[in-house]
């Protein structure tokens, strides 16, 4: 155990909702809300806290369009959550690997 | 922590997946949207030089832009809105095309009022659309469009052979550029994209 690295692994993105937003925005240009709801399976609500949470880390820029009801927010990742997302997957693909060998040892010893 | 990190990526893997497969070709409206005015506007150009011989008509292009950008900026906004979502390739073929559309205006300007309008428009017109079609297709990966766009800019240059009192021809030379830029790969994407929703 005590060769993990727990510092690798970004707490903010260590959630379900929040990594699916990532990586989908990753992937993209930009997406508006509705998509995100979609590809997410998430409640408005919840996705909505999501988004504000990734926000204000700075890892997602949200600019909106339009007033009131027909109101459409496009969400955008930034610079910064990029590399963060980026350096949160190496950080598993690491975490994952280093472990392999250790379980495969000791599967050997036994 | 190892079932935990594998859930992890296979959530990441899981919604990149999602993403690829939801994915929809957008823009071939435009390239058919473009393609019919400015294939209209070449041979109403032509036409009239023939019939009235006014260097007014030589400024005929502008209708391109006047029609053409806001019927641009509606598909754009349309196709946004009904996706959701804007890829990295769609970004920056859109790009491509406003960098297009802004030399062209600039090329027309130009030319216009510094009295070449005849010996050189048509042909930087020509090797932009070709330089469009050929880069649009290389980076969505469609070979139709690499082919069109490169036959598109070798044929501008038939332009060079149409000078003095044979001008208006390069108008007749640009339309043909402009079925071969534009409109055959708008309706190539299109048929391509009815056999895969097939």
């Amino acid at each position: 155990m005590s060769s993990f690295k727990f510092a690798v692994i970004n707490p903010l993105l260590h959630n379900e909702l929040r990594l699916k937003i990532m990586v989908a925005l990753d992937s993209l240009e930009s997406a508006n809300f509705m998509y995100l709801c979609e590809i997410t399976d998430a409640t408005r609500g919840n996705l909505s806290v999501q988004i504000t949470t990734l926000k204000d880390a700075g890892y997602l820029e949200v600019s909106k369009s339009g007033s009131g009801p027909t109101a459409r927010s496009v969400c955008r990742i930034t610079r910064k959550g990029h590399e963060a997302l980026l350096a949160y997957e190496q950080g598993l693909r690491r975490l994952f690997t280093e472990r392999v060998p250790e379980v495969e040892t000791k599967k050997d010893c036994i | 922590m190892q079932r935990n990190t594998m859930r992890e990526l296979d959530i990441i893997n899981e919604i990149r997946g999602k993403v690829v497969s939801r994915r929809e070709h957008t823009g071939t409206k435009l390239f058919l949207v473009f393609g019919y005015i400015t294939l209209f506007m070449f041979m109403a150009e032509f036409l009239a030089l023939e019939l009235w011989n006014t260097n007014l008509c030589t400024w005929l292009w502008l209708c391109i832009l006047i029609v053409g950008m806001p019927l641009m900026g509606y598909h754009v906004r349309k196709d946004f809105n009904r996706t959701g979502r804007r890829t990295p390739d769609e970004y920056l073929a859109l790009q491509l095309w406003l960098f297009v559309g802004g030399a062209s205006a600039m090329c027309g300007l130009t030319t216009g009022f510094a009295g070449v309008y005849e010996q050189c428009y048509c042909l930087i017109q020509g090797l932009l659309l070709g330089m469009g079609c050929f880069l649009t297709g290389a980076i969505s990966s469609f070979r139709t469009m690499v082919v069109c766009g490169i036959i598109g800019a070798l044929l501008s240059f038939a332009c060079l052979f149409f000078q003095g009192v044979l001008w208006p021809w390069q108008l007749l030379i640009m339309a043909l550029v402009t079925i071969i830029t534009l409109v055959i790969p708008g309706h190539a994407c299109r048929r391509y994209i009815n056999k895969e929703k097939i």
